[in-house]
């Protein structure tokens, strides 16, 4: 990053100038609230971001707008990796404000908050008969033994070689995580509240080991609920994250794996597909 | 002790700084949140994750994101028994904790807009079982904690 000499270098002003101007429309647009069945929708103004950050890319309009490569070039593309990084801490800073006045509730709720981890432990369950009964083979169990973040990546790759089935089947898991997770969180964050089931055990469900859909899920929780709780939604949520931080690794070591090859191994020969191998 | 580069933390603040500018003028449209009152907040937000990068190149060999850090020391900061708490809130309070929220979003929007193509190399299929991992993860734990939180009596 340092290797520019000028202070300002063109990707840097790009990539803030595009940002500048993404940030003033989804800020313009505002949170909206709407209902949908029985459910209400809250659509914060990340969401609008993060949708009109993915259009501007030179893959996709980019290519049908002639001028917009000038400004949103692959060097802001690849400015804007690491940015992401920074521009987390400011959100890092806050969320300590939030945890902080609420350590004495989050220390009372600590059994809930140790348990509900092992509750990441039921997307095997979930995912891994669908992927079964969609075809897929021994990708199933690497797109189903967690969320497949970075850490579970780390583990699968090191433990089955990422070019794998097992591997590619965590890797496109961690894909469509990384490119639709966050519209797909702060969308189920608030419908989640349909189910009946306390905005605080919604929140502690919203830190699962990423920094951008626990995020995206508590913030539009946070939005959806009665104000007096909303910090209290957000203290949970990423107090919850941090311990995923620690314990998922161990997790997904430990029980994930074995049980999502136990699982495989009693559900394939019922609702597997025989014969078609999808390599 | 890890390598610290003065150049490398100006680097650092330079992208803070433009990042806390543009959360201001963000929150004032957004939120209504006066720009010259939330200044002084913005730089105790600016400092702490300054300090949080810094933290992170000296201590190479802990395994903290800096997110983490960024986390911790404003959480040691505002906790009810602290000195420091009011302090810390009241300043810290004028930056909108949703304003935060779109700048990075909007950076994370422009960093994978180019993976959708390797995405549509990938089977259909699992996509579907990505998002049922999605499900399955966030209301196996949401199943538990409200057992649980139920059973502690909190809720």
């Amino acid at each position: 990053m340092a290797e520019d000499k000028k202070m300002f270098s063109p990707a840097l002003i790009k990539g803030f100038v595009t940002v500048f101007i993404i940030v003033i429309i989804s800020e313009l647009i505002g949170i909206n609230s709407f209902p949908v069945g029985i459910a209400t929708v809250t659509l914060l103004p990340m969401l609008y971001a993060v949708i009109i950050g993915m259009l501007v890319t030179p893959g996709l309009l980019g290519k049908v707008v002639p001028g917009l490569k000038k400004l949103v070039d692959k060097e802001v593309v690849e400015f804007a990796a690491p940015m992401v990084m920074i521009t987390l801490l400011p959100l890092g800073v806050k969320y300590g404000t939030l945890v902080g006045p609420n350590v004495v509730k989050i220390i009372q709720a600590g059994p809930a908050f140790i348990l509900q981890e092992l509750g990441n432990v039921a997307t095997i369950f979930v995912a891994l008969p669908i992927a079964l009964l969609l075809g897929l083979k021994r990708e199933a169990v690497g797109a189903s033994v967690s969320i497949c973040r970075e850490v579970t990546l780390g583990i699968m790759g090191d433990k089955y070689g990422i070019d794998s089935p097992e591997g590619t089947g965590t890797l496109g898991t961690y894909l469509v995580g990384t490119v639709f997770g966050t519209i797909f969180f702060g969308l189920l964050g608030s419908f989640s509240l349909a189910t009946g089931l306390h905005p605080l055990a919604l929140a502690m469900a919203s830190g699962m080991g990423s920094g951008s859909m626990m995020t995206a899920a508590s913030s539009s929780l946070a939005a959806s609920v009665d104000p007096a709780l909303s910090d209290t939604v957000l203290a949970y949520a990423a107090t919850s994250n941090m311990l995923t931080g620690v314990t998922g690794l161990y997790v997904v070591l430990f029980i994930s794996i074995p049980l999502v090859n136990k699982l495989y191994d009693i559900l394939e020969p019922i609702i597997g597909r025989g014969g078609k191998d999808n390599g | 002790m890890g390598d610290l580069k003065m150049s490398k933390v100006l680097e650092q603040l330079k992208l803070l700084i433009l990042t806390g500018i543009i959360i201001l003028i963000g929150q004032r449209i957004g939120f209504g949140n006066e720009i010259v009152a939330s200044i002084p907040g913005m730089i105790i937000v600016i400092i702490i994750s300054q300090v949080a990068l810094i933290l992170k190149a000296m201590f190479p060999k802990v395994k903290l994101p800096t997110f983490a850090y960024a986390t911790i020391i404003p959480f040691l900061l505002s906790m009810p028994f602290m000195p420091t708490a009011d302090w810390i809130l009241s300043t810290t309070g004028n930056v909108q904790f949703l304003g935060t929220t779109t700048p990075i979003l909007a950076f994370a929007g422009l960093s994978v807009g180019s993976k959708l193509g390797v995405l549509k190399k990938l089977s259909w299929r699992i996509v579907i079982v990505a998002f049922a991992a999605f499900i399955g993860t966030f209301f196996g734990s949401a199943i538990i904690a409200q057992i649980v939180l139920s059973i502690q009596g909190i809720i």
